[in-house]
């Protein structure tokens, strides 16, 4: 007999809850931030074949779409260095309860916000 | 494989709309998932208004009422009704848990039943369970002594029975597996939540001489490693276990090489 039997829905009807969303972000967050570093690298070798593509990149994040690149690399970069340490955290086999798990995990969405304000406002006079 | 979209044949369809017959004031609108195999369509959601004047308090109690008074071909497993047994296992508002024990009250809105999530369906709310009992099967869950004597006890201290706590409770619902995304997009090779809480069980009891090869067992990109701490099964279990945790506790053992 053919199986015809259908699948149930699964993601289409499942309610998201602060786990699962730090969970899906840090994976997205991930592939974004290996992206990023690999051009970052491209930009700064580009820089090595002269001053006029200083120029052509200055231009590129001086303008709306660059900023906002920045921005939303600062969040991604800060989501991920604060959900990888609760990651971490529960690798050692702690914060597993729901509670604990609901509290780390507004931790990381907040404090990730808040780190990507400091980091934009005030990152550049650290280097 | 992540795959988003349902399957062709799962597209969910408009179905029938049952209107309340009872002129009560105090309607709440249950929509319920529907799909009969001998008729060759397509899954369906059928609405029914429910009196909730003459309704007791938990979610099963309405699935009851509307197979006594509305509509007898609804298909639905249940058997104890006080949460022991996990038959009434489905998907309530978006959240897996026993129909006997979740309150219809703390749902706002209409009602909204699905089967357990990721599962072929066998009928209406009956989902296809053999794959995650085949996968119990794998790990044994039975005790492996090297005890001869088959009178005499096999003496656990308090401390060490402790540590089964939190896990031999488990009913097999089926609840945490169906609600884990690695276990949707992996579950033929992915053990999930479920049975790793099992496996645990037994790696942990004192009484067990095979921890060494159960652990073994376990130890493997695909039957364990999928497990990425998204904690949907334990918000999702309605014992209040934590197989998150119990997952957790295998990664450490074999990082640890506590064997």
């Amino acid at each position: 007999m053919e199986n015809k039997a259908p699948l149930s829905p699964h993601i289409q009807i499942y309610k998201w809850h602060i786990s699962s969303l730090v969970s899906i972000s840090h994976r997205i967050t991930g592939i974004i931030n290996i992206i990023a570093i690999t051009l970052v690298c491209l930009l700064a070798s580009l820089l090595v074949l002269g001053e006029n593509n200083y120029k052509v990149i200055e231009l590129f994040l001086s303008s709306q779409i660059g900023k906002f690149i920045i921005l939303g690399l600062t969040w991604s970069f800060s989501f991920q260095i604060l959900s990888e340490i609760r990651h971490l955290i529960m690798d050692l086999g702690y914060g597993f309860e729901l509670k604990t798990s609901r509290i780390t995990g507004f931790i990381v969405i907040f404090g990730s916000i808040i780190l990507t304000v400091i980091f934009y406002l005030f990152g550049g006079s650290f280097f | 494989m992540v795959q988003i979209n349902l399957p062709e044949n799962s597209r969910i369809q408009k179905g029938k709309y049952f209107k309340d017959k009872t002129g009560s004031k105090n309607l709440k609108k249950v929509n319920i998932y529907r799909w009969d195999p001998s008729s060759g369509e397509n899954p369906r959601i059928d609405t029914y208004e429910v009196d909730m004047d003459n309704c007791p308090s938990k979610v099963l109690d309405i699935l009851n009422k509307i197979k006594n008074e509305i509509d007898p071909t609804l298909a639905y497993r249940r058997s104890c009704a006080h949460g022991v047994c996990g038959s009434c296992a489905m998907n309530m508002d978006g959240k897996n848990g026993l129909a006997c024990t979740t309150p219809h009250e703390e749902i706002n809105g209409d009602i909204n039943i699905y089967p357990l999530p990721h599962l072929k369906v066998k009928k209406d709310l009956i989902g296809d369970l053999d794959g995650l009992y085949k996968q119990y099967q794998s790990i044994e869950p039975w005790l492996k002594s090297n005890s001869k004597s088959e009178t005499k006890e096999i003496i656990q201290s308090k401390e060490e029975r402790a540590k089964l706590d939190g896990a031999y409770e488990c009913i097999m619902c089926a609840c945490c597996s169906t609600s884990c995304p690695s276990y949707w997009w992996n579950g033929d090779k992915y053990l999930g939540p479920a049975v790793l809480l099992q496996a645990y069980r037994w790696i942990i009891d004192s009484r067990d001489n095979e921890r060494q090869a159960r652990l073994k067992k376990v130890a493997d990109e695909l039957k364990l490693y999928r497990c990425h701490t998204i904690m949907n099964c334990t918000s999702a279990c309605p014992k209040g276990l934590n197989p998150a945790k119990a997952i957790a506790e295998i990664k450490k053992m074999l990082a640890t090489a506590n064997i």
